[in-house]
């Protein structure tokens, strides 16, 4: 039997306090700050779709907003300074929720050129190196390309036409046993350094144990009387 | 037109300060600052300009020398390009040239190539900067339990495995109607399932397993968020499983043509060869309900319930044939 305690192994953590990611990310100007706002709140409102279920984000989100304002009011002089950083403080609390288990996580990146997507798998890579995520396949799946053959000119002439194409290029990372905590900070890095003109499908494959409601039929404990009990 | 405009606005300035008794008193400060510092500018440069007239311009600076010859070659890029910004060509000290030469040349140069700012740059994504990135996200990963290195502990501790999707891209709309389907994928064998059941089950749920692999799959998408779809494949699976439990009392009319499987025993086939071995040694020893007990125990007969048993159910081919062939021999002694 293998030792496994769910408390111990797995524990949940949750961001309390300032949002970290606003830091890394955001110490140049105000302009840049209200593009990296629009993206946390796109990619909050993506996850939010988990319901009350979610990973902690929503509630999260809330504090975020409060705390992001009050630092637009900071003085911006000293942003730079490790100072700055220092000063504000960031808990991490560990819950004793059971963090969820990814066998497989896929994400699948599709945009319209060939060299974006070789320079964001590169920088992909390398993140999943650094916080030390196993990776399976990294591959191109091939391209597609979808044509249109239009009239040339507004009016007759219908020999003549014009064809444009639409390229959209594909790369694919698989990573591998993956805890729910570390593919959300992986996920949301990588999300906000999403290039324009780039999308992104990410596939999660979660593993669970059987409910404890499947484990016996409840006809055992309380046959019913026109059927044989099993 | 925009000088005209200023010319025009600096005018008013001049009058609303000069004029007693003015309304906007906060206007007033604002012009008065604005006021002092064109005169003394202007006040300057009139003498040496000698030429716009009393609306003289503060002279314009030039662009002076790029920020490329002020850095260092062991600097800190990751403060140069802290952020997700366009490409600046006096901040990126690279001889870097872009776009389609013209005849008999070479491409054109970074300084003002708009080939260089519309392509998304990763100049704020350098190995060092993602080093410092994911060194500060460290203290938000959890490790994977050791216990679970194979796959097979993994399908053997959680057999239930569910597959859900997330949409990220640009659009009018953040919200992607495919991102609640939810796939729920487990291993019949995982299952506390007796033969009964299996089957009940295997019947009951029809297309959504796969034989080869041995997987329920369980795909919802009726409801509107992945949530709501998650609770209910959770349902349908309970459901499945209780269900396939039960025994109705009309299943007890099942027949022949309703097996799953090919069973031998009871079957035309044991007819046919238990009527021909008898017809041949037609002695008449004993009864003939012994004499086809006895035949059923012999090896020849058990050999041939085998090989018509492979060739019904699983897939005819050149070996099952050819077994069956011996197998008759034997038995016909032929």
């Amino acid at each position: 039997m293998l030792h496994y305690t769910r408390g111990q192994c797995r524990k949940k953590k949750k961001l309390q306090g300032f949002c970290f990611f606003y830091y890394l990310l955001n110490m140049a100007a105000p302009l840049v700050v209200r593009r990296e706002l629009f993206s946390l709140v796109k990619i909050l409102g993506g996850i939010s779709q988990l319901g009350p279920r979610g990973l902690g984000a929503c509630s999260n989100h809330r504090k975020c907003s409060q705390t992001r304002f009050e630092l637009l009011q900071r003085p911006n002089t000293f942003f730079h300074t490790a100072a700055y950083l220092s000063s504000t403080p960031f808990t991490i609390t560990v819950t004793d929720e059971p963090d969820t288990l990814f066998q497989k996580v896929v994400v699948l990146v599709k945009a319209h050129d060939r060299a974006v997507l070789d320079s964001y798998e590169f920088f992909a890579t390398m993140a999943a190196k650094e916080l030390g995520i196993t990776m399976g396949k990294v591959f191109e799946p091939p391209k597609d390309i979808e044509r249109l053959t239009l009239l040339k000119s507004v009016h007759i002439y219908k020999k003549h036409r014009v064809q444009y194409e639409m390229r959209t290029h594909y790369r694919s990372i698989e990573l591998l046993h993956v805890t729910g905590c570390t593919a959300q900070v992986y996920l949301e890095y990588i999300q906000r350094n999403l290039p324009e003109g780039v999308a992104m499908e990410v596939t999660k494959t979660a593993m669970e144990k059987i409910p404890d409601h499947i484990l016996e039929p409840m006809w055992k404990d309380h046959p019913i009387d026109d059927k044989s009990s099993k | 037109m925009a000088s005209f405009g200023s010319k025009v606005f600096l005018s008013l300035g001049r009058t609303n300060v000069s004029g007693v008794g003015f309304k906007k008193t906060g206007n007033r400060a604002t012009y008065a600052t604005a006021l002092t510092v064109n005169s003394s500018s202007t006040n300057k440069d009139l003498p040496a300009r000698g030429g716009k007239g009393s609306t003289g311009r503060r002279p314009k600076r030039g662009p002076g020398e790029p920020r490329t010859e002020k850095m260092a070659l062991d600097q800190d890029w990751t403060s140069v390009y802290p952020a997700a910004t366009p490409f600046r060509a006096n901040a990126v000290p690279l001889p870097l040239r872009m776009g389609y030469p013209v005849k008999r040349g070479i491409p054109p140069e970074k300084k003002g190539n708009l080939e260089l700012i519309k392509i998304p740059n990763f100049l704020h994504l350098t190995p060092a900067a993602i080093r410092k990135h994911c060194e500060a996200l460290k203290p938000f990963c959890t490790e994977w339990p050791s216990a679970l290195d194979t796959d097979a502990k993994c399908d053997e501790l959680f057999p239930v495995k569910i597959q859900s999707t997330d949409y990220v891209s640009a659009g009018p709309s953040i919200r992607n109607p495919s991102a609640r389907v939810v796939h729920m994928k487990v291993k019949l064998s995982s299952l506390n399932l007796d033969d009964h059941a299996r089957k009940k089950m295997l019947k009951l749920v029809g297309d959504r397993y796969c034989k080869d692999s041995d997987i329920l799959t369980i795909k919802t998408e009726s409801c509107p968020l992945r949530q709501q779809n998650y609770d209910y494949a959770m349902y349908l699976l309970t459901v499945l499983y209780h269900e396939s439990w039960k025994i109705e009392p009309w299943e007890a009319e099942k027949t022949r043509a309703d097996m799953e499987e090919y069973s031998w025993e009871d079957s035309t086939s044991q007819k046919n060869i238990l009527d021909t071995l008898l017809r041949i040694n037609a002695t008449g020893e004993g009864e003939e309900a012994e004499v086809r007990e006895q035949l059923l125990g012999r090896e020849e007969v058990l050999e041939y319930k085998d090989s018509v048993e492979t060739l019904k159910n699983e897939e005819p081919s050149e070996s099952n044939m050819l077994r069956y062939k011996e197998a008759v021999r034997k038995v016909l002694k032929v």
